[in-house]
């Protein structure tokens, strides 16, 4: 059962979701330059285990970013880097759209700067 | 929605890159001869010299750069893939070979060969353009009011490039019942309304909000910008040819205002909204782009007021009309996004697959701050001081000085895309 995290991200897997946004942190929307966890674009990480596979549901700023592709791109790889023995598979959703609301407090305060 | 890494909608670098090159060493070219022919903005604005740089500035300058980005963005906005980069290809050719010869045929006033194929040229190139934006926008997944802005700006370039190919025709062969200057303006109009301002809007509504991270969207307040800008302009064709009163012209000309002050309140609300509250000197440039668009339209309502009361055009006042519009406008709004899109188009080339690695640099970081910087200074000070040379004839060290400005504005610029271009990854 997926229940959301201290990052408010879904997930059925608290050490493997650890695991998976270590990484992940390193993948930054180019525009803005923040990562994607403090943006708030990551809304759920669900691990199944037969077969080994990680689905990760998230959205973008906008649905017409030019930088879309790269960026989930970069995430289907920093999974991949996580937990090279789990097929990743990335979900990408505009539902709920994303807003000032998910950012971290890490994420605002680097916006307010 | 399942997304397959790799699965790229973007148009290649390979078809965008030349269109920016070949803008940035047109508006290097505009600026050099602005500065040659200085002189001549103390004259009649049908001269030779001036028609050559109009073009240059208006199609070499500002419609291939538009028509670069836009190969890349209006896939984006339409959510499908351009149709056909080969198309691309044709487009930029045909332009590249058209432009210099229309533009000689200007500067040296021969109407005949030069002008003749330069403007089938660049007509057969804005055609090749037209149906290829038509095939993406129609394969799109997502039919928006940003793609209807795109595909009816484009459809007035082909009619003001068609039109104004007529226009020349008319010099040796009398195909219209008047001579080809009292047509300018409704070829001028078509041109920098229906084409650049619907362009400007259309895609500037979309990347404004996007490039400020701001959630602010109103696609009713566009529908009305949309159907006020295309109003104001049939409406200007239509008194042109059926009513006989000057004065009727406060019409379009009212409408074109209010357009453009929703346009700068639209830009405004986005502004306000956005989440990032620092905002970088590409967009500052930007957002005064915006503003700069009103001031034309401040002219053109004194054109209008001399007209109905004196029955006569003010030739400086018609000269800093169209250089606020070529120099002013359209520049800015050039200079300030032309950073924004191009780092991203080569940062995607270089970087697509390394974008999550710690040492990878983000796409402002190919631009150079400091060339910005003075070329924005250059900039600002070169247009006001060329504006006063024109609306103020005492000097022509205003129109010097001012033209020598816009030619470092030029240099910094080029150089500036140069360093992006030539960019090389940090190993």
């Amino acid at each position: 059962m997926a229940s959301p995290n201290t990052m408010n991200i879904l997930t059925n897997d608290e050490v493997l979701c650890q695991q998976a946004l270590a990484q992940l942190h390193h993948v930054i929307d180019p525009e803005i330059g923040l990562n994607v966890v403090d943006l708030g674009l990551i809304y759920e990480l669900h691990f199944d285990e037969d077969p080994k596979k990680i689905t990760c549901r998230m959205t973008l700023t906008s649905q017409f970013c030019p930088m879309g592709d790269v960026i989930v791109d970069s995430a289907h790889q920093a999974l991949q880097q996580a937990l090279p023995h789990h097929q990743a598979e990335i979900q990408l959703t505009f539902e709920p759209p994303w807003s000032r609301d998910m950012l971290s407090a890490a994420g605002r305060e680097f916006l307010n700067r | 929605m399942i997304v397959t890494p790799g699965s790229s909608t973007h148009t290649s670098s390979r078809v965008v890159i030349p269109f920016y090159v070949y803008a940035a060493l047109c508006f290097l070219l505009s600026a050099v001869l602005l500065l040659l022919s200085a002189d001549v903005f103390q004259q009649h604005y049908f001269h030779p010299k001036i028609l050559a740089i109009t073009h240059l500035m208006a199609i070499g300058w500002g419609t291939m750069v538009i028509l670069g980005a836009s190969h890349q963005l209006v896939p984006v906005i339409c959510e499908g893939k351009l149709y056909s980069e080969k198309l691309a290809y044709v487009s930029f050719a045909l332009a590249a070979i058209g432009i210099p010869i229309l533009v000689y045929g200007f500067f040296t006033f021969n109407m005949g060969n030069p002008a003749k194929w330069g403007g089938r040229f660049v007509v057969l190139a804005f055609l090749s353009y037209l149906i290829n934006l038509g095939k993406t926008i129609a394969n799109g997944k997502s039919e928006n009011v940003h793609a209807i802005f795109v595909f009816t700006s484009v459809f007035w370039l082909f009619l003001t490039a068609f039109f104004g190919l007529a226009l020349v025709y008319n010099f040796t062969y009398p195909l219209m019942p008047h001579d080809s200057l009292h047509y300018l303006p409704l070829h001028a109009h078509a041109g920098v309304v229906g084409w650049f301002l619907l362009l400007v809007i259309g895609v500037g509504s979309r990347l404004i909000p996007m490039f400020l991270i701001s959630k602010y969207s109103n696609p009713k307040l566009l529908w009305v910008i949309y159907f006020g800008i295309n109003g104001a302009l049939i409406s200007y064709i239509f008194i042109f040819y059926f009513v006989d009163n000057y004065i009727w012209t406060f019409v379009p000309g009212l409408l074109l205002l209010i357009s453009i002050l929703l346009f700068v309140r639209y830009a405004y609300q986005a502004f306000h909204y956005r989440i990032r509250k620092q905002v970088d000197d590409p967009m500052r440039l930007s957002l005064l782009s915006v503003t700069m668009a009103v001031l034309p339209i401040f002219l053109l309502i004194v054109i209008i007021v001399s007209m109905v009361v004196a029955a006569h055009e003010k030739t400086n006042v018609v000269l800093a009309y169209g250089f606020m519009i070529f120099f002013g406008w359209i520049t800015a709004i050039i200079l300030g996004m032309t950073f924004k899109t191009l780092p991203f188009i080569v940062w995607n080339k270089i970087y697509h697959n390394r974008a999550a690695f710690k040492n990878t640099p983000n796409p402002k970081d190919l631009v150079s701050s400091l060339l910005f910087k003075a070329m924005g200074l250059c900039y600002i000070i070169g247009f006001v001081l060329f504006i006063v040379g024109v609306l103020a004839p005492v000097s022509i060290y205003f129109l010097q000085g001012g033209a020598l400005l816009l030619v470092f504005t030029a240099i910094f610029y080029n150089w500036n895309v140069m360093q992006i271009l030539w960019h090389r990854p940090t190993p």
